[in-house]
């Protein structure tokens, strides 16, 4: 596992030589910022209208995070499933054209150092996106007083998102040698993934079971407890498995090059 | 310092290598040949670990490719058919970037590289983006890439494919420099496979010949030529016989 590190360096440093990690950085903090500012305006204009009405009860219930910060948050988790699919999409399809792959598998590594690499650079990028979520209800803790341990339970949240879409990604990528089949392949499983509960709620399927299985495959009720502040060690089981497993599968997904 | 043994690769139905041994002594250079499709290409993959055998085995460097494989890939430098280049790189940082991943010790690798430079004649563009390099040049960072970490087994497949006469004639003029005795001590182990034959009658003074997924040829050069044919001619009639569609009997 020591050249987990190597692989990483490697495809970071890749990724800043491509303009594809600058156009995700500039478009994700423009959205970031437009939703902001609406979610701020929206919340405004709720504590306007409450005082209008002198409805001093709910104006009591109304808080930050449940009311601003929640909401922007589950709107960038959203905004990650298109552009976490345009950072995954080269990790191991470009290997491929690039005939790169064939001295990755025949120098002294193993297929985890390669695969674990792989992520660790797609998830130090989500980290960087990170970063830029928490940069805005950073601000409010100047204007206003938001809970800081709830802020920081949903800012986990939207990053272990963004891990589980790495990974999801990178095993799309390790699949297809075409970048563009990577990406369409990831936004395709990630809304799949996103209208999981919508289906489960149509009820088609009948059972119970599988609607339950359905809203704990997809990332939103996960999603929600942690912007709420709940974390719960079932939350966080949720992503360890979905990483773990996509990891798996990318692995044998890598090493059935060999047996082709 | 190589040795194959029965090395055999089936893909479905089709039998790409078949019962494939050699050995290869130290500092041997050996020229691979064979028409396209003969099994060259799949026999250096099982060499270099890419695909393993689906029988046989191969010890490089005293290390079996199944019960050691990271200690034989260590020892092997490898230019596959195509060249495995990161466009966007530098060709330092990506030779820094292999040495690194072969294991050279942090300390030596901008040695390593430096030398790799100096020998493929790259040391005036190693600040250049690969992606910008001709095809002569992207060539021999691909041979840099292979000797980078100084390995005991050179496996180059096709060299000189596409290059131009005068880029053919440097990458030969290195390839024999590479097999030249340093100090006094043999270095570099060569498997050079080509379909070009007067490039092995400048470079090998042996001769392994594939044909249909197996060997049909082991010889030295001097001896195969002795008699005045040419290796023209020992290539046409021995690679006259079609055997590709044979079915091996009794194979597993």
């Amino acid at each position: 596992m020591k050249h987990v590190s190597s692989v990483a360096g490697r495809e970071l440093r890749g990724l800043f030589v491509s303009p594809v990690a600058y156009i995700v950085l500039s478009l994700f903090s423009l959205i970031g910022g437009v939703f902001f500012t609406v979610t701020v305006a929206a919340f405004n204009e709720w504590v306007f209208r409450l005082q209008q009405f002198q409805a001093f009860d709910q104006l009591q219930e109304l808080n930050l995070n449940e009311h601003l910060i929640g909401q922007f948050y589950q709107s960038m988790a959203v905004v990650l499933l298109f552009l976490v699919p345009g950072i995954t999409m080269g990790l191991f399809a470009s290997e491929k054209t690039n005939g790169t792959q064939e001295l990755l598998l025949t120098s002294p590594l193993t297929i985890w150092d390669i695969v674990l690499g792989k992520f660790l650079a797609g998830a130090l990028f989500v980290l960087l996106l990170g970063a830029v979520v928490a940069a805005f209800p950073a601000l409010l803790f100047a204007y206003g007083d938001p809970e800081p341990l709830q802020t920081l339970s949903g800012l986990l949240g939207v990053v272990l998102v963004g891990l589980t879409y790495v990974a999801i990604g990178g095993f799309a990528s390790s699949l297809t040698r075409s970048q563009m089949v990577a990406f369409l392949l990831t936004f395709v499983l990630l809304l799949v993934l996103l209208i999981l509960p919508a289906i489960a709620d149509l009820d088609v399927a009948g059972a119970g079971g599988m609607g339950e299985f359905m809203r704990w495959l997809s990332t939103e009720s996960h999603l929600e407890d942690l912007v709420k502040g709940l974390v719960d060690t079932q939350h966080l089981a949720y992503f360890a498995v979905m990483i773990t497993g996509f990891l798996v599968l990318t692995k044998a997904s890598v090493e059935s090059v060999r047996w082709r | 310092m190589i040795e194959a043994r029965q090395l055999s690769k089936r893909y479905g139905d089709v039998h790409a290598v078949q019962g494939v041994s050699f050995e290869v002594g130290r500092g041997e250079v050996v020229g691979f040949l064979g028409p396209n499709g003969a099994g060259k290409t799949t026999t250096m993959r099982m060499l270099t670990g890419f695909v393993p055998p689906t029988d046989g085995t191969a010890v490089i460097a005293g290390h079996d490719i199944f019960s050691d494989p990271l200690a034989a890939r260590r020892a092997i430098g490898y230019l596959p058919e195509t060249l495995p280049l990161y466009p966007e790189m530098s060709v330092r940082s990506y030779l820094e970037y292999v040495a690194r991943i072969k294991d050279v010790p942090r300390r030596e690798r901008r040695g390593a590289v430096d030398r790799a430079l100096e020998r493929c004649g790259l040391a005036h563009v190693a600040r250049r983006v690969i992606g910008t390099l001709s095809k002569g040049y992207r060539q021999r960072v691909g041979i840099a890439q292979a000797i980078v970490h100084d390995p005991e087994v050179l496996i180059l497949d096709e060299p000189t494919v596409g290059l131009d006469p005068l880029q053919v004639r440097e990458i030969r003029q290195l390839l024999r420099d590479l097999a030249n005795p340093r100090d006094g001590q043999p270095q570099h182990t060569v498997i050079l496979s080509t379909h070009i034959l007067p490039e092995v009658e400048a470079i090998c003074r042996r001769v392994i010949l594939m044909n249909g997924g197996r060997k049909v040829v082991d010889a030295p050069l001097a001896e195969l030529t002795k008699d005045g044919r040419s290796l023209d001619e020992i290539f046409a009639r021995e690679t006259a016989r079609d055997v590709t569609a044979e079915p091996l009997e009794g194979a597993r």
